[in-house]
């Protein structure tokens, strides 16, 4: 029985070693490539006004999900995935926020997909502070990998 | 063909050379590896102090399959053959070793200048451990009886990485039957310095001032105090203290969700500890008696172990919680209750019978106002048989089984603020109660044979692994990473069948050794990145999978000089997902090959000393999983060297200092935690230790 166990095992090391060409090792991406994409860096925007998002999404095997998510950037950090430095009224304009805005949603892809256009309208409070934003996407694909990408925005 | 180039390694000493650089490979051709039938290797106090390199763990990372996981400089986790955490049992005195093994910044909780010896075995250990022995065991001895009347010493040590300094003192003594041993340990350091001046963290860039990860300077206080009785015959009771108290801060940039508001001056000092931080502190009192009763040597053992540790950061909100009224963001409270009873009864001239019970209660308390993991309270009682057959003297053979029952009962937790939910809003449960026992039957069986040239040895055995708590019941985010982490509360006791060999071959000044393994796991237990989102958060639930994981060490030595030593040694270990979401990928953090040349050269002048250059290389691990990333491979040079003198009487005062990555080169530790989020190893460092004793 034991003997058994042994066997089996050391026969799927043996398949082991040889198979796994068909592991997913890359991440999903998002991009701007063949869209009008929205938003894009140091769009500006009115309280009150809806940002119509749009960017595709895409994957060597398929697509899982998405989240989009927002936050103030009033400090001036940076983000790895964004190398644009928008123009800034002021030098020192750095200052604690007090009703920034704050958005997180998760959504959904459909199944089976490895090339998707995201539509949604997302509507900005009248009442937020205005300012420097982070807009911030990210993706998933099937396997687990995840990739972000953060645009600057503004409201005025 | 590097693979085959890695496997063929070389590092030991001859038989009868008691050169101290090579006390790994002297003590595996000692009497214990000539009968030992699992690949264990034994190590004591000296070999820790020549090697000392700021923690335990980093010291004893010369055992080929020994690695340390480092967190800064003060805080290291062993793993063995890869596999740490839940899945290897630290033990103290024959006491299972409560720490909080699930986290991925917590430190082993043990000063390592009261450590006398420690023993590492390689591969499963069940049999004699239970749970989570699935891996290995670190077993530390810190209760060997002092032999003179009066001993004391002081150590000095400093690392240049954090700045650290410490101070160490033993006093111990025997008179009559009445015995002591005292050991106190302070240690403080700075923040930790790696070669960047820039991080990616969860697509935030970093910078860093100077290299220093920000607040991540600490300080530990230990003390150990054992008092005991001998009628140095027959009995021998000791009763033993010990307190560990540690407190560091987070890297202040990569914790946390809105740490970038900060109004903390985090520049101000190297030095200081800064929200957000931790402390722990693991107090342990344990009583130890053994007994000659005829032929048969009984020991039983009896322990009380306090776990607590306070995570503590900027309150903040974040989603629906409002901000919390101060800083207590994780407190766990964890006792534990231990015992075991043991006897070794010979039975004739061949054969010795080990017969073995413990049990363990734990009760483990939460609070803050972050979840992560459940209150729970935990049982396990286990029994074990083993006979040791000695047909020959070239020949020994041994076969045990045990059985073990667990039970877990996980309490619920509902969050304390309100959750929207449709019009109505609503405490949301995070955890439900989860009621579990597990069972396990295991065994494991093996042969030794050896002559004046050869040992080998063979060894079979089936292990297991209780679930903790975290993989049954976690449901929130995890700071330090951000994710989402779910448990299932529907895990089974992870298994795993494992087949493990050794072959030494020695002659004159020459040792050559290979230890190939391979297991089995039905279902092994991690934390799997979905495609899902739960509150904004990838999500990431914990999972079993069938896998395969083998691998092998190899080791050689040549004194091809008088004073001369030249050493090789390497290590490969590789693993596959046989079913589910992974399917075909590798488990997670697979250790990269990697092989060691040393060099050493032994004097003696005034006294006696070691040098040694050391060349570290390990191969790029392209082997990942989800959320990985590739690590490039990389060497190091580092250099040793330490000296004793002896003075008037029976004093002594040595000396080590450590120069490591000489060339500073930059590099990532693929099996850290630190890799996930870009933070390099420490540059060119020295560590230094001046010991006195009298």
């Amino acid at each position: 029985m034991k003997k058994a166990i042994f066997l089996a095992a050391f026969a799927a090391l043996a398949f082991a070693a040889c198979n796994g060409e068909d592991r997913d090792m890359d991440k999903p991406a998002i991009t701007t490539e063949g869209i009008t994409a929205s938003p894009s860096e140091c769009d500006s925007y009115e309280r009150g006004d809806t940002i119509r998002f749009c960017y595709r999404m895409t994957d060597n095997m398929e697509l899982g999900n998405f989240n989009i998510e927002v936050h103030g950037n009033h400090d001036h950090h940076t983000h790895s995935t964004s190398d644009i430095e928008c123009e800034h009224e002021g030098e020192e304009e750095h200052h604690d926020a007090e009703n920034p805005w704050v958005f997180n949603q998760d959504y959904q892809i459909p199944d089976g997909l490895h090339d998707y256009t995201a539509h949604v309208d997302i509507a900005i409070p009248t009442h937020v502070d205005p300012g420097d934003y982070h807009f911030m996407i990210r993706l998933t694909d099937k396997a687990g990998w995840q990739e972000i990408r953060s645009v600057a925005i503004e409201l005025e | 063909m590097t693979k085959t180039l890695l496997l063929v390694m070389l590092l030991g000493t001859p038989p009868d050379s008691v050169i101290s650089l090579q006390d790994v490979t002297v003590s595996a051709r000692s009497a214990q590896a000539k009968a030992a039938t699992q690949n264990a290797v034994k190590v004591d106090a000296a070999y820790i102090d020549e090697h000392f390199s700021g923690s335990l763990m980093q010291s004893l990372e010369g055992i080929p399959g020994v690695k340390a996981v480092s967190i800064g400089t003060g805080l290291s986790r062993p793993t063995i053959r890869g596999l740490g955490y839940n899945r290897m049992v630290v033990s103290e005195d024959g006491i299972k070793h409560e720490g909080q093994q699930w986290g991925d910044d917590h430190g082993l909780e043990v000063d390592q200048f009261a450590v006398d010896a420690v023993e590492v075995i390689k591969g499963p250990a069940t049999l004699l451990y239970g749970s989570d022995a699935i891996g290995g065991v670190l077993a530390i001895t810190g209760n060997r009886l002092p032999a003179r009347p009066l001993e004391a010493s002081v150590s000095l040590f400093g690392h240049s990485n954090s700045l650290q300094g410490g101070l160490s003192a033993r006093v111990a003594g025997r008179s009559n039957g009445f015995f002591y041993k005292a050991n106190l340990t302070l240690s403080d350091y700075g923040d930790y310095r790696v070669p960047t001046d820039t991080i990616q963290y969860y697509s935030y860039r970093i910078a860093l001032r100077d290299g220093r990860l920000r607040n991540t300077a600490g300080t530990e206080r230990d003390m150990r105090l054992m008092v005991g009785w001998t009628d140095n015959e027959r009995l021998r009771t000791d009763i033993t203290v010990s307190n560990v108290y540690a407190r560091s801060g987070f890297f202040a940039d990569a914790h946390g969700m809105e740490v970038r508001l900060s109004n903390i001056d985090y520049n101000r000092s190297i030095r200081d500890v800064d929200l957000p931080s931790q402390w722990v502190n693991h107090l342990k009192v344990q009583s130890h008696t053994t007994y000659q009763l005829g032929t048969a040597s009984l020991e039983a053992n009896l322990a009380w172990q306090h776990n607590l540790r306070e995570e503590l950061s900027e309150p903040l909100s974040h989603g629906y919680m409002p901000t919390p009224p101060d800083s207590l963001e994780r407190r766990f409270d964890k006792h534990t209750f231990s015992g075991t009873l043991a006897a070794r009864i010979p039975l004739g001239a061949r054969h010795e019978v080990s017969l073995g019970t413990g049990a363990e209660h734990q009760r483990n308390s939460r609070d803050g106002w972050g979840f992560i993991i459940p209150a729970f309270e935990s049982s396990s009682w286990g029994l074990y048989a083993l006979d040791r057959w000695t047909p020959s003297e070239n020949l020994a053979l041994n076969a045990g089984v045990r059985y073990d029952l667990n039970a877990i009962d996980i309490h619920s937790y509902s969050d304390w603020y309100r959750t929207p939910v449709g019009s109505d809003s609503v405490f949301m449960q995070r955890s439900a109660d989860v009621r579990r026992t597990f069972s396990a039957l295991t065994w494991s069986a093996g042969a030794n044979w050896h002559n004046d040239d050869w040992i080998l040895r063979l060894n079979v055995g089936k292990a297991f692994r209780v679930p903790i708590a975290k993989e049954l019941g976690a449901n929130g985010v995890n700071y330090h990473i951000f994710r989402y982490e779910q448990g299932n509360a529907g895990l089974d006791p992870e298994r795993s069948y494992q087949v493990d060999a050794g072959i030494e071959w020695g002659r004159g000044a020459f040792v050559v050794k290979a230890d190939p393994y391979a297991s089995y796991f039905p279902n092994y237990i991690y934390l799997n990145p979905t495609p899902d989102y739960v509150e904004g958060l990838q999500l990431y639930r914990y999972t079993q999978t069938r896998a395969m994981r083998y691998g092998i060490e190899v080791e050689a030595a040549w004194a091809f000089a008088p004073q001369w030593e030249l050493g090789l040694r390497g290590q490969f270990c590789r693993s596959r997902q046989l079913s589910g979401d992974k399917r075909g990928y590798t488990l997670p953090f697979a250790l990269p090959p990697s092989a060691d040349v040393d060099l050493g050269w032994h004097y003696d002048y005034r006294g006696c000393g070691n040098v040694g250059l050391n060349l570290h290389a390990v191969a790029a691990q392209n082997e990942i999983v989800p959320p990985e990333k590739p690590t490039p491979g990389y060497m190091t040079v580092n250099l040793s060297a330490s000296h004793r003198f002896t003075l008037r009487g029976d004093r002594q005062l040595s000396l080590a200092v450590q120069l490591g990555n000489l060339l500073n080169t930059t590099y990532y530790d693929h099996t850290s935690y630190y890799r996930l989020i870009d933070v390099p190893e420490p540059g060119r460092h020295v560590s230094l230790r001046i010991k006195y004793e009298f």
